[in-house]
């Protein structure tokens, strides 16, 4: 038998010990260049075999059109502006109804149902019954982007606020601190979790929500784009406003909720 | 200072079901002026549902029970847990200010008054996360204290620490304590402890009765290591010998 000791590696072997190039290959950075590179390479085979599906290039060219026809910004801002209205309507009634929930038995016995039809209601639904009662204009998407993301957004904070340290509660109410003050320090930044992710939720439920409105209310807007170019059989057309919308939803969530993310929880991150 | 008044109280969980436990069996005692009564008795007694009763997060089944300021305002109360209870996500200092009335420059004075007693002076900035849980501890006893409360209630603050931290925290709690003027009811298990810190030891037993309500009459300070405390503490212990093998009965409510 040989003897064997275990040997630690400290912080600094492992950086050495490792190159630069092999660490950057094995990061997770990486992992998701890879995962872009391969649905890159999916897409142009399928585009190869089948005639309906259009390839990189003639969605870049339809792009690049779509683009010199000074189409793009001003659908897109149209989308944007219903968008972030029914998101923030959503986010703030959601917030409001969701802690109101989490805290009174009797508020959930009342919301409980509700919340869970409108869970099981499709964005679909709403934009078409929106369309029909509000016509054509702003409010339909911004109608049915809030109808379609509200429950999520309920459903997430009531479960977080439920969750809440029972120790932490009962020390607050033992001190008579005021019911202000309990949420906002208190609920809100425990339940800063489940609100992110009911607002995550929001923001990709909604986008259906918005985009169904536009495609069927013909008011204009990115939705509304994709639909003429389906209509006029230009999958390329089609397949551009698709590609913008993926590339929207994508950077939104980097940008804003990784670093959302990392500013509420700064205090679990924080080195001793 | 504070009065506190507990005349005839009982306690039964689930009262009415066939699951009733009585916790607490016809408590009465009075407390006032710059007292500290501890409460002692095996786990499971009754004693942190009794303090919770006195600070209200938990209602009695009968009884009264009244707590009022010596100087006839309603009375403050100061609240220092078995654990810390902090908000992880809020610094050290906004922690103390969260069980403020107000915030504004008296108050912020008087935290870092209580931060700075406990040694934790330098640390208002930081997340509780960042300290050690006997850090912790101190903040919540500053916590307590910086609220300037008539009746301090305290519910087993060391029993969690190392017997080191402890005994300094103790020490620190006998120092603060006899610079302020305050009324403390103390809950613990530990007799050692009970003697060591009090003026008197309300003995419960286990069914939620008053065993024995013992006057501690040693000079102040106290240190652990002191003989007269020693010798009243083995002396306290064999007085409770005779409460040993009282099994803990759960007796239904009348
Ligand atoms: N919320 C509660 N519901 C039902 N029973 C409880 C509750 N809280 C405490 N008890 C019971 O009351 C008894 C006393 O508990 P407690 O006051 O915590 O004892 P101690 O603090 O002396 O250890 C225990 O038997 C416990 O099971
Ligand atoms: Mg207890």
């Amino acid at each position: 038998m040989t003897a064997t000791a275990t040997q630690r590696r400290s912080s600094e072997e492992q950086a050495s010990g490792t190159s630069a190039w092999r660490r950057r290959v094995t990061s997770e950075p990486a992992a998701r260049v890879t995962f872009y590179i391969t649905a890159f390479l999916i897409w142009v085979g399928l585009a190869a075999m089948f005639v309906r599906v259009p390839g990189p290039a003639a969605v870049t060219a339809s792009l690049v059109k779509e683009f010199s026809r000074g189409e793009v910004f001003s659908n897109f801002a149209d989308t944007f502006y219903r968008f972030a209205v029914g998101v923030f309507l959503s986010v703030v009634v959601g917030l409001a109804i969701g802690v109101i929930m989490g805290m009174s038995g009797l508020a959930r016995a009342f919301f409980e149902s509700p919340v869970l039809v409108g869970l099981s209601i499709p964005a679909i639904i709403w934009a078409f019954l929106t369309v029909m009662w509000f016509g054509f204009g702003d409010t339909s998407p911004i109608v049915t982007t809030f109808l379609t993301a509200v429950p999520f957004v309920i459903i997430n904070v009531a479960q977080g606020v439920q969750g809440v340290s029972r120790d932490l509660r009962d020390m607050s109410s033992s001190y008579g601190v005021p019911l202000g003050r309990r949420v906002k320090d208190l609920i809100l930044p425990a339940v800063a979790g489940y609100v992110l992710a009911g607002v995550r939720f929001a923001v990709i439920i909604g986008w259906n929500g918005v985009l169904l409105a536009e495609w069927f209310g013909g008011s204009g807007g990115a939705g509304f784009r994709a639909r003429y170019w389906y209509d006029a059989n230009q999958f390329a057309g089609f397949a551009a406003w698709v590609i913008l919308f993926v590339i929207v939803i994508v950077v939104l969530d980097q940008l804003l909720f990784e670093r959302a993310a990392r500013r509420a929880f700064r205090w679990r991150d924080a080195g001793h | 200072m504070a009065v506190l008044t507990v005349k005839d109280l009982y306690k039964t969980f689930g009262a009415g079901t066939p699951r009733a436990n009585r916790v607490l069996d016809n408590i009465s005692f009075d407390v006032r002026g710059q007292t500290f009564v501890s409460i002692v008795g095996p786990s499971g007694c009754g004693k942190s549902t009794l303090l919770n009763i006195i600070s209200g997060v938990e209602t009695h089944t009968s009884g009264q029970i009244s707590v009022t300021s010596d100087d006839g305002k309603p009375a403050r109360m100061g609240y220092v847990f078995q654990d810390p209870r902090l908000l992880p996500w809020r610094s050290v200092r906004k922690n103390m200010l969260y069980v403020q009335d107000q915030a504004d420059d008296e108050t912020n004075r008087r935290v870092d008054k209580y931060l700075d007693m406990v040694g934790l002076g330098k640390h208002g900035d930081f997340w509780p996360g960042q300290l050690s849980g006997g850090m912790q501890q101190r903040v919540g006893i500053a916590r307590a204290f910086a609220v300037e409360p008539d009746l301090l209630i305290m519910d087993e603050p060391f029993s969690h620490l190392d017997a080191i931290t402890a005994r300094a925290l103790r020490e620190q709690l006998q120092d603060i304590w006899s610079q302020s003027k305050k009324t403390v009811v103390f809950v613990t298990h530990d007799v050692v402890e009970a003697v060591e810190l009090s003026d008197r030891i309300i003995v419960l037993q286990p069914g939620g009765k008053i065993f024995e309500d013992i006057t501690i009459d040693l000079p102040r300070p106290r240190r652990q290591t002191d003989p007269a405390v020693a010798t009243l503490q083995a002396e306290v212990l064999a007085r409770l010998e005779r409460m040993k093998g009282m099994a803990p009965q759960v007796s239904a409510a009348p």
